[in-house]
């Protein structure tokens, strides 16, 4: 008998018996649009995570920092060491930074602000080098063509700690800063726009002064080494040559690009795992559909003697009653799979008011949202899986059915 | 004139829980084509069996069942089922017609698992329909007919893939007297028309007086076989 026709009849059976198999599908629609649900959301979430660690980590950057978590190791680098680094193949720019050991307190007039940070930079490799996005967009002034040794550059919350108040400061006022315990007069070159977050704090909160001016007042030692590498694939490769410079454990290397990957195959991992819970709902359903296809054979038991009285072959009848099973799997996917991407936005917009971030915290992070992504490879997968599912289950009842003696279902009442 | 059917020694028996019931006790009688055969007995006389185990839709313990010269315990179950499609039509009491079906979606049924086209079958079917006066039921369910319209549909459902055989239970059984001397009637027009052979298992009198040949079935024994009134 011809595919077609065994399906038109199928379609027939099934549209018999409305209620029941509106019930069977909708067990099918459920499992599916969980799975769905979770892809899509895991998919949004994926790329969220992605995009907001790019904001925040510049992937070919390296952080070198003195000291490891738990060793302890040195506290600061030498210029030879610095030197050293600068050596290393594959990098386009290393750039030492000396900082003040903790915040600090600025002057203006009757102004007065804490910078959790004064660093000092290399104004030309640190800023236009390893940082030029962050350093793109001054609300006021800029990097000076020429640099004096008494240039000050402020983060946005430094010079907006209240929002609502006017600047601390602007271009060409003077500001007193209290490092080592000594009054310095800086002179503002600029005030810089919101970054962000960048790496696991945020320059918003720092200012930057000249490095020269930084190490006349703390010592010619260095506290961070910024790498710019020629590609992210380097990282790991420049990451090593550096750690080799040094004896084990006397330094710790931060390779955004590394650590990128390790959360992009963690969020894969809770991604399976959240859609392996979503697939029970849809071994449920074909658990429904095992039952009520086992009902449906030993109803239409006389239907199935006649077909074989007849002349339908035992695959034929098979084939029949699988036809049913992937019908409902292959209605009820399709239905699931739009469905579940509705879902997707209605839980992204729970879950992002759950998750929007505190005001005023360090770590600010612009407003979570997820938007859900559609993969056609999921919806796929899906579509496939829901229709394995169904005829994976019908397989038994449809066997039983093929089985059946067709005297004896002819005597069936 | 050649057996078109044959039955040699046809032994059958069920087991009724612990009972073991002997059915068919060695049955051996042919049918040539074209013939008009009716198997008269009582209940429980083994005729249902016979019929059963004549078109290939239970198995005898013992002896051997031929159709058109293929003998049935060489095939596998595909193939006999392959045999009642093509070489064999059925015809039951109760018309065991799909319930949900049209007549014409009934009688176009054995096409369809002949693998026609359904263009081809669809006018086949009408075709077939029309030959046993239901012309303009084509569309109506089961549910929706009487009795002997019904049987009429199971004929042309039996008859629509020209088989060489019509093998019928009790067709009258379950329809009133002058009912079923219309499907009596039917049978006999479509045995001389289309010259199809017909065993019709019966207690109907009406029948006998159609049939060329009447054979008496006791206790799953042939007592005795008489020659109708009627030769083709």
């Amino acid at each position: 008998m011809r595919l077609k026709r065994i399906f038109s009849m199928a379609w027939g059976n099934m549209k018999l018996r409305k209620l029941r198999t509106f019930l069977t599908t909708l067990g099918v629609v459920i499992g599916i649009t969980a799975i769905i649900a979770l892809a899509s959301l895991g998919e949004g979430f994926r790329v969220s995570i992605r995009e907001q660690l790019e904001q925040g980590f510049e992937l070919d950057v390296l952080t070198v920092i003195p000291g490891s978590f738990f060793v302890g190791g040195i506290e600061k680098f030498t210029d030879t060491e610095v030197a050293k680094v600068r050596e290393v193949s594959n990098i386009s720019v290393a750039t030492p930074i000396t900082r003040a050991p903790r915040s600090v307190e600025l002057y203006n007039e009757d102004k007065n602000v804490t910078a959790l940070v004064a660093a000092g930079v290399n104004f030309t490799e640190f800023a236009e080098e390893v940082f030029p996005d962050r350093f793109r967009r001054f609300e006021e002034g800029g990097i000076p063509e020429q640099i004096k040794n008494n240039t000050v550059i402020l983060g946005y919350k430094v010079n907006h700690l209240n929002e609502t108040e006017s600047a601390f400061a602007h271009p060409n006022d003077n500001v007193t800063m209290t490092l080592t315990l000594k009054n310095y007069t800086f002179n503002v070159a600029g005030t810089l726009e919101k970054t962000g977050t960048a790496g696991f704090t945020s320059w918003d909160y720092w200012v930057f002064i000249p490095l020269d001016t930084a190490r006349k007042i703390y010592g010619n030692l260095t506290d961070l080494i910024f790498v710019k590498v020629r590609d992210p694939e380097f990282s790991e490769s420049v990451a090593e040559e550096i750690e080799n410079l040094f004896s084990p454990y006397r330094i710790t290397v931060f390779v955004p690009f590394s650590f990128i990957q390790q959360v992009n195959s963690i969020l894969n991992m809770v991604q399976i795992f959240l859609m392996s819970i979503a697939s029970i709902a849809l071994l449920v359903a074909g658990i429904g559909i095992m039952n009520i296809m086992t009902v449906s054979v030993m109803e239409r038991t006389r239907e199935i003697g006649i077909l074989k009285a007849v002349g339908a072959k035992s695959r034929t009848v098979l084939t029949m009653f699988l036809a049913e099973a992937a019908l409902i799997g292959l209605v009820g996917s399709l239905i699931g799979v739009p469905i579940g991407y509705g879902l997707s936005h209605v839980l992204s917009y729970a879950l992002s008011s759950f998750i929007s971030p505190q005001q005023n915290s360090v770590f600010q992070v612009e407003r979570a949202t997820i938007v859900p992504i559609f993969s056609w490879q999921w919806a796929i997968i899906a579509v496939v899986f829901g229709i394995a599912i169904c005829i994976l289950f019908g397989l038994y009842p449809a066997r039983k059915a093929a089985k059946l003696d067709p005297v004896e279902a002819l005597r069936y009442e | 004139m050649t057996a078109l059917l044959e039955a040699k020694d046809v032994k059958k028996t069920y087991r009724m829980g612990r009972v073991l019931v002997p059915a068919l006790r060695g049955v051996t009688f042919n049918v040539e084509e074209g013939k008009f055969v009716a198997v008269f007995g009582p209940s429980g006389s083994g005729k249902s069996t016979l019929l059963h185990v004549l078109g290939g839709l239970d198995r005898p313990d013992e002896g051997e069942v031929f159709v058109d010269g293929i003998g049935f315990s060489t095939l596998n179950d595909n193939a006999l089922a392959e045999v009642r499609l093509r070489k064999i039509g059925f015809v039951f009491q109760f018309f065991n017609l799909l319930p949900r079906l049209t007549a014409l979606r009934n009688v176009e049924l054995p096409l369809t698992l002949a693998d026609m086209s359904e263009k081809d079958s669809i006018k086949k079917a009408e075709e077939m329909l029309k030959l046993v006066g239901l012309g303009d039921r084509m569309s109506h369910r089961p549910s929706e007919m009487s009795g002997g319209e019904q049987q009429r549909v199971a004929m042309a459902r039996a008859l629509i893939n020209d088989p060489k055989i019509v093998l019928a239970d009790e067709p009258t059984g379950n329809l009133d007297t002058k009912t079923g001397r219309e499907i009596v009637q039917l049978m006999k027009r479509l045995n001389e028309e289309k010259g199809q052979s017909f065993v019709v298992v019966t207690h109907d009198p009406a029948i006998a007086e159609t049939a060329n040949r009447i054979i008496y079935l006791k206790d799953g024994l042939i007592q005795k076989v008489k020659e109708g009134r009627r030769q083709p």
